[in-house]
Formats: structure tokens, C-alpha cells, sequence
């Protein structure tokens, strides 16, 4: 009975951490052939350049656990950065309203996503897809396609470069927020119900979870924290048109790695930001090392499909042994219900209906049984 | 003449459980021959043996037409003539009744490419084999459904090198159909039959057999009851032998009597009117306080599509629900839930839970607002509610609430799903095939909790395909047809003998109707 239980108990350390071990490893290894990678300069930069990219990552994180793909955080980010500046420097707003502006239009964008997806029925790839793409367009013409001058107000400045504790102060931006949507997922219904319709949408529904409200309020809150990363972004390294669109697959990367630790084959925000950061430390690691460009996109690309493959195959593994369990309990079990007419005779569904059939009741079974 | 399809000594075993035992039939060319039996009485089997899916038990022997079939080969089945119209009809919608028609026996073909021409030339007759006036580039979605099996029949037909094959299984194929095209579906199977061809026709619908097949072999508990004329034997003996004498003696003895579900006290707390959605035509409905009434019926009845008309998680095209003084609006599973109504969906793996998920989850997810506090869940008041109620349904590991439900049995899945809604005390309990994939132990409880749940008052409703379920525990029992309540059974009407009687219908009546 208690098989797969025992099997969870069995690898805490290696099985949930082991993204921290690999970091700790790439540490030690990078730190013994450079001199120059250990000292607090190197954390320092990897934290403040990762911490963009970890927002990123969150904002995606909110409805990928509920199922919904947000390819627009990008170049969300993006159009609300290049806003907030033409803003400050075109219209002369102050900083507080560019940004405050900047972060609604964020929300707006998620909103619309949003909408798309819930009320028009267009799946969330294809939704976000195509609003990516428009959102370039916008940000080309209300810049025309000039990039503008970074604003120098202190307000501006300020908002990323004052150091706390030796950080700059978007890696406390990147903890905090990843503490409120921790709270968020792992301690309000709100999470509870963004997880079930994630695990089961139908069956999230009939068990009276709004899934249209919280499919549209996930994608809402991701534009607007897309919006926050983008104002952050322009804030630290100035205004630029490609940074969102770079910006985009590692965070899918992060995500779906994060989803092997902590909670392995669940999403979650702890799992993202250990991801994030591991893989800077081995991207920033190799480029000292080798002064090769190419290693950042190369190695996000990898580690994408890497955490999706150990994801499927780890599930088919789960879902074998779950079978098998079931299939060895037929004594006291009426076994996998019988697959219905429509499914293909293939050979597994026709050993599962075998087993079905011995294990059950003599004049029970559904329709789709003899 | 030569039979057909020979078959005897035909036995299969699945590890240890025999679900089929030393049947023998014989079909003449032209004979239509139905087999009638219950779910569970082996009919599925006997086809899959047939068809080469399954390999029957060692000394079986299966002629048809005189050749040996080889065991466990549908190619062999296929090439000495036996043809299959399976309950899933496998068409193409989107593909036209031509290029269906041809999808297994491969298309007539000039230089490699297909001959439009020759092709079109096959279709028309093939379909005008089975008397069906179609067009054979009109697109399978866009005909009715005795068209489409028909369809599926015309295709069974075609042989190689344009000889019809010998004989023709079919399974259930009025599953899904309305009456009137029931009609038109026999009017083809007599046309084929005409030609030589046997059929093998299986079915639950008792009108089916009289009036259309010459011979009926009944299958009962994996069993062959006997093969009679069918104007050698009168309905209500048909019926007796198709449903033996067995009770459901594990469910009875452990039952307290009285019969629960049977006290009815007070005005109906629900009440359902006119109802119409999906296959279900229409349902009108009153359910007290104490009562657990059931709704018995097949595919295409009408029963899988009434529960979740009443709950409101599809689309009502008519009919109003009500629960005390509340309406319950269509489409609003939160306000049902709202309203004090419960619903355990049938198929526990797609619709009933979340899988991944954890027990505990899966149990709390209605309602987690008791544990709503100060801004956060708490978890140690949930993990103790949660885990009261593995004790009071006795689910096993008893303390494996942290575990994916996907790790529990079946049975003590159903068991934490039924825990969900007892949990907030519905005032309406709607209960979709509640033993589905449960063993004896696990459904023995589940009764149990209904009932207890019918004694703390709530109204119960349950829609099951198995009559001794019914039995067990309604004081009340729908029969369902063609998307009607067609009997409505109660007191000391509701037994096995007399659901089932109900159910196959009065045979006057019936002929009655048909022949109009």
C-alpha cells in the first residue's frame, strides 16, 4: 500500500536539492580554476542581473500553474520599460507616475491576455503569441523606433541602484516578491485552486472552482509583474528593444527546472529562483573561464529541454508505478476501470482491461465492460 | 449448406477469473442470430475472442464457413469473412462516407493514385448492399447516426474482390440510436441478411430481438443459458433467463434494514422540472429529505446526462432546478455548491479528481475557507479534519493523506471523494456510478455513507448502470429511455426481476410502436 510513499521519503536531500548541490558544485569547481570568480564582486553582479530575469521567471510561474502559457511577459517587460522612459523624458512625468503608469499598462496587457484566453477560448500559447507581437509593434510607434535617452532623475535611479546590504536593491525586490507569491500559491485558496485546475481543469470546475476568474486573474497578475520587471530592467541597464524578447526563455527554463526541486513535478517558486540562479552561476562561471558569448542562450536552451524530458519521464514512471501498484492490489481491489469503447485497442490499454476484468465483482462493471 | 460461424468449447480465462465458459453457437448463411446479455455476462469477451483481439482458452474451436479461424488474429477473422460493426464505430467524421468506406479494405487504384471514378462506382454500391441512398462525398459528420452505422455496416461488407464476407458481428450498435432510426438500421441488417450474409447481433434491447432475429442465445454470468427460436419463447422468459435468480447477496446481508432512502417525511427539497439537456429529453423530478432515489438506464438513455443537468454543470436547454426556495442556475457549479448540493462525477480519473494533487487537497477543495485565517491556510486544523474523516470512511493508509490520490486503490479513492461532499453537510447529494471501479470492501462503505447521509436528511439521487446498486439502496427507481422516464418504480417494485422487466419493456407496447 504504502510503496510510492516510501519512495518519497527515501531521497530528501538529493531528490528535492538537487539544484542547490549543482550550484555549490559549480562553485567550488569555478572558484578553484579562476581566482577571479570567487569574491562577493561576482554574486553580487550575478544577483542583480539574474534578479530581472527571476521576476521574469515568477511572472511567468502564476499561470503556468494553472496551465496557461504566458509568452508575452517579454515583451511586456519590454513595452512598459521603453514607456516608462519615453514618459520621463518626452512628456516629463515625474518618475513615480511613468512607473505607476507603466505598471498599469503591464496589468492592461494581462488583462487582455486575459481575456482572450477566458472569453474568446483561444489557448494561452497562441493568445500570448500573438500579443507578443503586437506589443513590439506598439513599442516601435510610440518610440518611433528611437531609442531614447535614459532618464537621469535620482527617483529613477534610485529605484534599482541604492544598495542594500551590499545588493542592489532589485535582489530584495526579486525576494520579496517571490515571498508574496510563495504566500500566495503554497497558503491561500487562491493557490489551492490555480494548482487543481493546473492538476485537472474539468474536475476543478465541477468541484465548484471558478477557473475562468482565476485563469484570468493568473494572466492579469503576470502582465503586471511582467510590467514591474521591465521598469526595473530599462532602471539598471537603460532602455533598449531587445531585452525582453532575451529575456523570455530562460525564464520558461527556470520554471520548468524549478519544477524538479523542492516539490519535484510541481511548479513552484523557490524551485524557479534555485534554477535561476544556478544557472547564472554556471553561464557566468564558463564565460570567465572560456570568454565565450554563446553559453548563456545555449545553456538555458539545454536546460529547458533537459527539465521537461526528466518531467515526462519521471510522470510515465510515477503513472507505471501507480499501475502496477493497483494492478498488484487486484485482491482487494476492483482494479483501473475498463477503457471505453472509443479508446485504441493498443496493448496496454488491452492488459489494463484484462486485469479489470478478473478483478471485478461478478455483475458489476460500467457500459463500457461486457 | 455450410454454417457460417461454428463455434464451441469457447472458454476465457483472465489470471484465475473464468468470464467466459465453453460457449458454442451456430449462424446459417442469412440467419440473423442475437445474443443477449446483461453487462458483465461475458458479450465483450466473446466479440474480442472473435474479432482475434483476445486468444480464447486452449481447445476452443472457431470455424467460420467451414475454415478453422487461427486464435488472437484479427487478420485471419478478416480474411475468411468475418466482419465487425464495433460499439465505437471508428469512422472519420471529418472524411467522406467514400474514402471511409474504403479506409480498411484500400481504395481501387489506377498507376498507383486513386481512380476517383472506380472508387465512386464501389461506394454506390456497397452502400446500396445495405439499402442506404447516400451521397458518398457527403462528409460523415454531417449524417444522422443510423446513416453512420449503416455506413460502418456497408464498410464491414466490403470484401475483397467484391464478395460479401460471411458473417457480420455486430455490438450494440442501437447504443446510441433514437427509435426511428433503430427501424431503419434493422430495415438494412435484413436487406444484408437477404444477401446470404449471417449476422450476429448483440444486444441488451429485447424489442430488437423479436420481429427482427430468427434465433437468440442468451449469455448470463460468462455462461450460454440456451439458444431458442424466437417465436418459441414468450418476452418475460427471455427476460427471467437473462437475469437468473441472483441477488445481490453480499449487499443485502450487509445491509441494516429497513431499506434505507425509503422514509419520506416533509415537503421535496428538490425539485426538477421539465429538464432537458444533452440526451436527456426530459426529466421532471421530486426528491424529500431521507429519500434516495435512483435512475437506472443504458447509453443513450439519457441517465449520464441527468445528474449533471440537475447540478448545473452543462447547459440546460429547458427545465428549472430547485433546491428548497433556491433556483440553481446552469453553468454555476460554485452556486450549487453554494445552494447546499453535492455532485460525485462518474469517472473518477477525468472528471471526478484531481489526481495529482494530494488527498488532503482533493478532500478540502470546496470549501477551505474554515481554514482561512489571518491570512493564511493552516494547515493543522485541515490535516485533523481531513483526517477524522479517513477514519470515519475507514480509507487506507490511514495516515497517507499527504499522498497523491492517484496512489490510493480505487475504492479508497471514491471513498476520500464521497468525504468531500459529506463534508459540507449537503442538503443534495447527486451520485454518478458511485461503486465505478470499486471493490466489494471499499463499495460496501460507500453504501453505507449514502445511507447514513439519506438518515442526517439530505435527498439523495443515484444514477447507476447496475441494477443491485439500485436495489440496495433506493426506496425509489427511474427507468430511463431514449432520453424519458419511462418507469418510475417504487416500494416493494424495486427488485432486480422487476427493474429489469421494466426496463426491456413491455413487448405489446413496444411492437406497437415500431410498426407505426
Amino acid at each position: 500500500m504504502s510503496v510510492s510513499m516510501s519512495k518519497k521519503r527515501l531521497n530528501l536531500g538529493l531528490d528535492r536539492f538537487s539544484g542547490v548541490y549543482l550550484g555549490i558544485l559549480f562553485i567550488i569547481v569555478f572558484s578553484l580554476l579562476s581566482s577571479q570568480f570567487f569574491n562577493m564582486a561576482t554574486f553580487h553582479v550575478i544577483a542583480s542581473t539574474q534578479s530581472t530575469a527571476g521576476i521574469i521567471a515568477i511572472a511567468l510561474l502564476v499561470p503556468m500553474v494553472c496551465e496557461q502559457f504566458d509568452l508575452s511577459v517579454g515583451a511586456n517587460a519590454n513595452l512598459t520599460g521603453m514607456l516608462a522612459v519615453i514618459l520621463q523624458v518626452n512628456e516629463h512625468w515625474s518618475a513615480l507616475a511613468a512607473v505607476l503608469a507603466a505598471i498599469g499598462v503591464g496589468f492592461a496587457v494581462g488583462m487582455v491576455n486575459g481575456f482572450i484566453v477566458v472569453a474568446l477560448r483561444v489557448s494561452s500559447f497562441i493568445a500570448t503569441l500573438g500579443v507578443s507581437s503586437v506589443l513590439g509593434a506598439v513599442t516601435i510607434i510610440f518610440t518611433s523606433n528611437i531609442t531614447p535617452a535614459a532618464p537621469t532623475s535620482s527617483g529613477w535611479t534610485n529605484l534599482t541602484q541604492i544598495q542594500v546590504g551590499g545588493f542592489q536593491v532589485v535582489f530584495v525586490y526579486l525576494i520579496a516578491l517571490a515571498l508574496l507569491t510563495w504566500w500566495l500559491l503554497e497558503f491561500t485558496p487562491a493557490g489551492r485552486y490555480l494548482y487543481a485546475i493546473g492538476g485537472n481543469k474539468e474536475a476543478a470546475r465541477l468541484a465548484g472552482v471558478r477557473v475562468n476568474r482565476w485563469s484570468f486573474l493568473a494572466l492579469a497578475l503576470a502582465g503586471g509583474v511582467s510590467g514591474f520587471a521591465g521598469i526595473l530592467y530599462t532602471s539598471l541597464t537603460g532602455p533598449s528593444f531587445t531585452f525582453g524578447a532575451a529575456l523570455l526563455l530562460p525564464g520558461f527554463a527556470a520554471v520548468f527546472l524549478g519544477a524538479t526541486q523542492i516539490t519535484p513535478g510541481r511548479f513552484n517558486v523557490w524551485g524557479t529562483l534555485i534554477a535561476i540562479f544556478v544557472l547564472a552561476v554556471g553561464v557566468q562561471g564558463l564565460e570567465l573561464l572560456s570568454g565565450a558569448t554563446w553559453l548563456s542562450p545555449m545553456f538555458n536552451g539545454v536546460a529547458l529541454i533537459a527539465a521537461v524530458a526528466l518531467a515526462v519521464t519521471r510522470g510515465t514512471r510515477r503513472r507505471k508505478a501507480t499501475r502496477q501498484a493497483s494492478v498488484s492490489q487486484l485482491a482487494d481491489d476492483g482494479g483501473p476501470p475498463p477503457p471505453s469503447p472509443g479508446r485504441p485497442l493498443g496493448e496496454e490499454s488491452r492488459r489494463q482491461e484484462e486485469n479489470a476484468v478478473a478483478g471485478q465483482a461478478p455483475g458489476g462493471g460500467t457500459i463500457a465492460s461486457e | 449448406m455450410t454454417a457460417v460461424l461454428t463455434a464451441s468449447k469457447l472458454s476465457k480465462t483472465f489470471n484465475g477469473r473464468t468470464v467466459l465458459r465453453e460457449f458454442e453457437i451456430t449462424i446459417e448463411p442469412g440467419e440473423i442470430h442475437a445474443l443477449l446479455g446483461q453487462n458483465g455476462s461475458g458479450k465483450s469477451t466473446l466479440i474480442k475472442a472473435l474479432a482475434g483481439y483476445h486468444v480464447p482458452d486452449e481447445g476452443a474451436i472457431i470455424q467460420v464457413g467451414g475454415r478453422d479461424l487461427e486464435p488472437g488474429s484479427p487478420a485471419s477473422a478478416f480474411q475468411l469473412g468475418c466482419r465487425f460493426v464495433h460499439q465505437d464505430l471508428a469512422l472519420v467524421h471529418t472524411m467522406s462516407v467514400q474514402d471511409n468506406l474504403f479506409l480498411t479494405s484500400g481504395f481501387p487504384t489506377r498507376f498507383g493514385g486513386v481512380s476517383r471514378k472506380a472508387a465512386r462506382r464501389a461506394a454506390v454500391r456497397a452502400l446500396s448492399v445495405v439499402g442506404l441512398d447516400l451521397d458518398p462525398d457527403e462528409q460523415v459528420a454531417a449524417l444522422r447516426p443510423a446513416q453512420r452505422t449503416g455506413v460502418a455496416v456497408a464498410r464491414a461488407l466490403l470484401g475483397h474482390d467484391g464478395e460479401l464476407p460471411a458473417v457480420v458481428v455486430l455490438d450494440e450498435p442501437t447504443a446510441t440510436l433514437p427509435t426511428h432510426e433503430v427501424h431503419a438500421l434493422l430495415a438494412t441488417l435484413r436487406s444484408t441478411a437477404a444477401s446470404g450474409v449471417g449476422i450476429l447481433y448483440v444486444t441488451h434491447h429485447l424489442d430488437e430481438v423479436r420481429g427482427f432475429a430468427g434465433q437468440v442465445t442468451v449469455l448470463r454470468n460468462g455462461s450460454r443459458i440456451g439458444c431458442w427460436d424466437v417465436n418459441e419463447i414468450s418476452s418475460a422468459d427471455l427476460v427471467r433467463r437473462l437475469v437468473g435468480k441472483q441477488l445481490a447477496d453480499e449487499l443485502h446481508t450487509a445491509q441494516e434494514s429497513p431499506r434505507p432512502g425509503a422514509s419520506t417525511e416533509g415537503a421535496a427539497i428538490l425539485t426538477v422540472s421539465g429538464l432537458r439537456a444533452a440526451r436527456l429529453s426530459e426529466l421532471s423530478l421530486q426528491v424529500r429529505p431521507g429519500e434516495i432515489v435512483g435512475i437506472y438506464g443504458l447509453t443513450g438513455s439519457g441517465r449520464e446526462d441527468a445528474l449533471t443537468a440537475i447540478y448545473g454543470s452543462v447547459r440546460r436547454e429547458a427545465g428549472r432546478v430547485r433546491v428548497g426556495s433556491q433556483e440553481l442556475p446552469a453553468g454555476r457549479p460554485d452556486a450549487a455548491i453554494k445552494a447546499g448540493v453535492g455532485y460525485l462525477p462518474p469517472d473518477r480519473k477525468t472528471l471526478g479528481a484531481v489526481m495529482d494533487l494530494s488527498a488532503r487537497h482533493n478532500l478540502t477543495l470546496p470549501d477551505v475557507r474554515p481554514f482561512w485565517h489571518r491570512g493564511i491556510l493552516h494547515r493543522k486544523p485541515e490535516a485533523a479534519e481531513v483526517n477524522t474523516w479517513f477514519d470515519r470512511m475507514r480509507v487506507e493508509p490511514r495516515d497517507g493523506a499527504e499522498a497523491p490520490l492517484s496512489t490510493f486503490s480505487g475504492g479508497n479513492q471514491q471513498k476520500i471523494l464521497l468525504a468531500k461532499w459529506l463534508r459540507l453537510a449537503p442538503r443534495v447529494l447527486l451520485l454518478d456510478e458511485p461503486s465505478q471501479g470499486v471493490d466489494i470492501g471499499a463499495k460496501l462503505e460507500v453504501h453505507r455513507q449514502i445511507a447514513a447521509a439519506a438518515r442526517g436528511g439530505a435527498a439523495v439521487v443515484v444514477c447507476s448502470s447496475e441494477v443491485e446498486e439500485l436495489v440496495a439502496l433506493c426506496g425509489r427507481v427511474l427507468v430511463m429511455r431514449n432520453g424519458h422516464v419511462s418507469d418510475d418504480l417504487a416500494g416493494s417494485r424495486v427488485n432486480v426481476t422487476d427493474i429489469n422487466l421494466s426496463f426491456h419493456g413491455d413487448q405489446r407496447e413496444r411492437a406497437g410502436g415500431r410498426h407505426q
